[in-house]
């Protein structure tokens, strides 16, 4: 099966494999600086997310792509939906806020006179489909900080992300993929 | 070059930017809808209670509950490229503090046009609650019903179709 794309690329010689190596490294690269581009530009860790829980149903299903951006020195109003990670906790959570409540620094002495940093908002989040809010999510905390908050949903993309869901749920798929794409990107002639 | 695998290789890479542009198309489009529809928002029975609060440890907390009479026709808000509505009601005000805080009333998911014409009796769902445990001191409190449209693709946008006028708290009439 594969004897005819041995003999090309012995054919073709180590030149021709180094430089398949090198395109492929160059794709990879591009795509990280897109990712990290994009990060830079809208303020957050991941500008694009793919929802992992059924919590949100039915405006978004496991699986549908997000795009977030984190504006700095804004405040969230109720409705937004925000993407949260708790510290300690292992995935994000989309969920929408539900209430917002602006603090002003602790330290500060003459409290009215200061103007409330955008940056230490308090807000509190549940899920369109959950019965009840997220307090018992925070892991003790008794509001989300805006530290904990990745960024809000600006867009929406159906079904995109399902791939990603898929390969986590089996790694078969994750390393064929992988595998395969090597392989083609080695043998490929053009 | 003429391989079974270009040409299926090729038919999925132009079937795919096809899409692709037909989907940043439909994205694009509703843009066009700018319907901005408007309703009445009334507020009736607002009442503070004093409650026990779970999160705070046995203290007494103020907790705010309130009916809205809600019409609206939000039906223009739907097009092609409505998935539901999500509507809700919200609570500004300025706390003894002095900071500012928005609380959601109440909330309801429209997924379908021929439920978009609004005209309910909202019962009290989320209770008002506030950081310092009371509306003493606290600014009137303004009630506006506002909406988030969400798409089948494309960018979530938000409105608000109606807004009361600002109220002070009712002085607290009991436990709860």
């Amino acid at each position: 099966m594969f004897a005819e794309e041995l003999k090309t690329m012995q054919r073709l010689g180590w030149r021709h494999i180094l430089l398949q190596v090198l395109n492929f490294a160059s794709v990879m690269a591009s795509g990280l600086m897109i990712w990290k581009g994009l990060g830079l530009l809208t303020n957050t860790e991941s500008p694009i997310v793919v929802v992992l829980s059924g919590s949100m149903e039915p405006a978004f299903y496991r699986g549908d792509l997000l795009f977030l951006t984190n504006p700095p020195q804004q405040r969230y109003n109720i409705g937004d939906i925000t993407v949260y990670k708790i510290p300690g906790a292992d995935i994000p959570i989309v969920h929408r806020v539900l209430e917002t409540h602006d603090v002003v620094p602790r330290k500060s002495k003459n409290k009215k006179a200061v103007v409330p940093n955008p940056e230490d908002q308090l807000v509190l989040t549940k899920g369109d489909n959950n019965p009840v809010d997220d307090i018992a999510l925070y892991r003790g905390l008794k509001h989300l900080e805006r530290k904990h908050v990745v960024g809000k949903v600006r867009g929406f993309l159906p079904y995109v992300g399902y791939i990603t869901i898929a390969m986590n749920d089996f790694p078969q798929l994750k390393y064929a993929l992988i595998g395969g794409l090597g392989l083609l990107a080695l043998v490929q002639r053009e | 070059m003429y391989s079974l695998y270009a040409r299926v290789n090729n038919g999925f890479a132009f079937m795919s930017s096809c899409l692709m542009a037909m989907l940043a198309a439909i994205a694009l489009s509703s843009f066009l809808f700018t319907a901005d529809p408007k309703g009445q928002l009334t507020i009736f029975n607002f009442k503070v209670y004093a409650s026990a609060d779970a999160k705070a440890d046995s203290r007494f907390q103020e907790i705010g509950l309130a009916r809205f009479n809600l019409t609206a026709d939000l039906t223009p808000l739907f097009h092609w490229n409505t998935k539901q509505l999500f509507i809700y009601v919200t609570a500004e005000y300025n706390n003894s503090d002095g900071t500012h805080n928005e609380v959601t009333m109440w909330d309801r998911i429209v997924r379908r046009k021929e439920d978009a014409l609004i005209d309910v009796v909202a019962p009290p769902k989320y209770p008002l609650r506030d950081m310092r445990y009371s509306f003493k001191k606290s600014s009137p409190v303004q009630f506006a019903l506002k909406y988030n449209l969400m798409p089948y693709v494309g960018a979530l946008t938000y409105g608000e179709a109606a807004r009361t006028e600002p109220q002070p708290f009712p002085p607290k009439v009991g436990k709860l």
